[in-house]
């Protein structure tokens, strides 16, 4: 089963996004939207449609959607020019002819493609084929667009400029759309909204920043973010009236906030995780107590260009932390504080967020 | 260097040597077609004719022109037909799965491996019952229903390398199944089509069990039949049967000349993934 108990309300206008590991099901719940298969349980909504009801056996097919799909490899009909490709949701639906040369030129103006329309697939370059297969998608003005991991296919520096292209589009045109990617860094730039999945199932949905500062679970806190979350074991110790968080490497008081949420676990192993750029070398940061600060070792500096990576090791503990600047050096021992209003804790067995 | 100068060399004789020996009956197709009734005495097969003539090429045309026109006529019909059920069929069978559709690929498979000879009698009294018996309908339906499973497993093959992605495509924009065909697969076939006709016209053109026993009457002899009549009942006139050979295997050698170059290319396309 690819998909399972999946409950997900998209509003309209809304920029989706379906994001996991490849294998995870998020082309097969894109498909089932489509109308291209048919689940064995449940149903599928187009605004106050039923398009798809597995109890009901209502099975709308995708020619009678209002849905526009765009595949990774662009699906592009390979012996029909750009012309035709764009004109052929039209043509299909028996549109008129002048009225199909008007929006086919309008596409193709907006996405700047007008030189290419007497062209053949094969005499277009990468780029240019994502936008063709784009066009193909938006001619019919549809109610959703379903984009499967459209930028997938271009070179790096393309993929980034053409991001902000088609999220500039879909906010023009306000359809509403669900884009499936593998890529964390598109789905949070582009969406209003985030479904993160595994093997199948929902792991959480929320907006960028909720997914990103509240993560609700190990799996999302670990996908979402680049250099990934640091994790350690701690366990959680009362001393003293308070809660402690013992690393063994470092121990850090519990923010009292979130005391409460704690008390029960005392005594037990938790996973604790804190975003690199959370972590700071106190001698470069003006102000910086040393108070629950705890030295390690410079293992390896990694220069991105705006910031720095310095990967910190001590004993059997290492941490990346994501710095401004340093004047530390591979092998030196340096001095690392932590935000600790930015920790967050989650239950070992469940994996689920404590905090 | 000298070894394989030398190897090359013994290669191209042997190559020379089984080329000529592949092409000896042709060769003696084309002289003895030639010949005079004497010649045909006084020479050997291999020799070219003493004084050659075109006598028994006018002679054999005659006698099988009405022949041939039949042959002509189930032939591309039959071609044209099993090419695009076939066509149809593979098309059905990838990119339209339904429950049991591996199944129905099974059987037509196994229509392949079924030899002629075993289907001969209930065929002719169905298509004696059809009242289709020395009828070119006949034969246009048994060689069409015959074609349909090798057209199907080329069809097929050729199809599955069409990624799914452009079909869920055009149905999502809108086309439903016999659009989808009109205007994607059907315009994207043309190699696999003109394997599948090379194929299934000479098979068709080269049949002679199915013609000799649903269609003896002149009306609608195929001209594999009217051949072997040619041999006459006394005597083998050699030079007519050559000459009637020539006009029979004529058809077959210009489209498998003119149409080469695509058949090879087919055959890679099913061969070579991409």
């Amino acid at each position: 089963m690819a998909v399972k108990d999946l409950n997900l309300k998209i509003n309209d206008g809304e920029f989706f996004v379906f994001l996991g590991p490849s294998g995870c099901g998020k082309t097969t719940t894109l498909l089932c939207i489509a109308g291209l298969l048919k689940p064995d349980k449940g149903e599928v909504w187009l605004g106050n449609e039923l398009v798809t009801s597995a109890e009901r056996d209502i099975q709308v097919p995708p020619q009678k959607r209002e849905v526009a799909m765009m595949f990774q490899d662009y699906a592009i009909y390979p012996h029909m020019t750009v012309l035709k490709n764009i004109a052929f949701p039209l043509e299909v639906r028996g549109e008129d002819k002048s009225e199909i040369a008007k929006r086919v030129n309008a596409t193709a103006n907006l996405l700047g493609i007008s030189q290419l329309l007497d062209r053949k697939p094969r005499q277009l370059s990468g780029g240019q084929r994502q936008r063709v297969a784009l066009g193909r998608a938006i001619v019919r003005k549809p109610k959703v667009f379903l984009l499967d991991e459209p930028l997938a296919n271009l070179d790096a520096k393309l993929r980034v400029k053409t991001r902000t292209e088609l999220k500039k589009l879909q906010q023009e045109l306000g359809v509403t759309t669900v884009y499936v990617t593998h890529d964390q860094v598109e789905a949070m730039t582009m969406a209003d909204k985030i479904m993160v999945q595994r093997d199948g199932v929902a792991e959480q949905i929320g907006t960028p920043e909720e997914l990103y500062s509240h993560p609700a679970n190990l799996f999302v806190a670990g996908f979402i973010g680049s250099p990934e979350m640091n994790f350690t074991d701690c366990t959680i110790i009362e001393e003293g009236k308070r809660l402690w968080l013992d690393a063994k490497e470092f121990k850090i008081p519990v923010p009292a906030e979130v005391v409460s949420k704690l008390k029960s676990y005392v005594g037990e192993e938790v996973i604790m995780g804190i975003r690199p750029e959370d972590l700071y070398e106190t001698k470069s940061v003006e102000g910086a107590t040393l108070k629950n600060a705890f030295r390690m070792i410079v293992d390896v500096i990694e220069p991105v260009g705006p910031y720095l990576l310095l990967h910190l090791r001590k004993g059997l503990l290492s941490l990346v932390a994501r710095v401004k600047h340093t004047r530390a050096r591979v092998g030196q021992e340096v001095s690392i504080g932590m935000d600790r209003n930015k920790i967050h804790i989650f239950d070992k067995k469940t994996t689920k967020a404590i905090i | 260097m000298r070894f394989p100068k030398l190897r090359r060399v013994t290669l191209y004789i042997l190559l020379i040597f089984f080329a000529f020996l592949f092409l000896l009956p042709l060769w003696t197709l084309i002289t003895t077609s030639l010949k005079t009734d004497e010649d045909v005495i006084y020479t050997t097969p291999v020799e070219p004719p003493l004084s050659p003539t075109t006598e028994p090429l006018i002679t054999a045309f005659n006698l099988m022109k009405r022949s041939l026109l039949n042959s002509f006529t189930f032939t591309i019909a039959a071609m044209i037909l099993s090419c695009l059920l076939g066509s149809i069929n593979g098309y059905i069978l990838t990119k339209i799965r339904f429950r049991g559709s591996n199944m129905v690929f099974l059987f037509f498979t196994i229509g392949i491996f079924i030899p002629y000879q075993a289907v001969l009698v209930p065929l002719v009294l169905t298509i004696s019952k059809l009242g289709l018996y020395n009828n070119i309908g006949g034969l246009i339906l048994t060689h069409t229903a015959y074609g349909i499973p090798i057209t199907t497993l080329l069809f097929r093959n050729f199809y599955a390398l069409i990624p799914d992605s452009v079909i869920m495509a055009a149905k999502t924009d809108g086309a439903g199944t016999w659009t989808i065909y009109r205007r994607i697969v059907l315009p994207l076939s043309l190699l696999p089509f003109v394997v599948a006709a090379i194929f299934q016209f000479t098979s068709i053109w080269n049949d002679f069990l199915f013609g000799v026993a649903l269609a003896r009457g002149p009306g609608a002899r195929p001209a594999s039949v009217e051949l072997a009549n040619l041999r006459g009942t006394t005597a083998v006139t050699w030079n007519l049967l050559m000459a009637g050979t020539l006009w029979y295997a004529l058809p077959v050698l210009v489209i498998y000349f003119a149409l080469a170059k695509y058949l090879m290319r087919g055959y890679m396309a099913g061969a070579v993934k991409g």
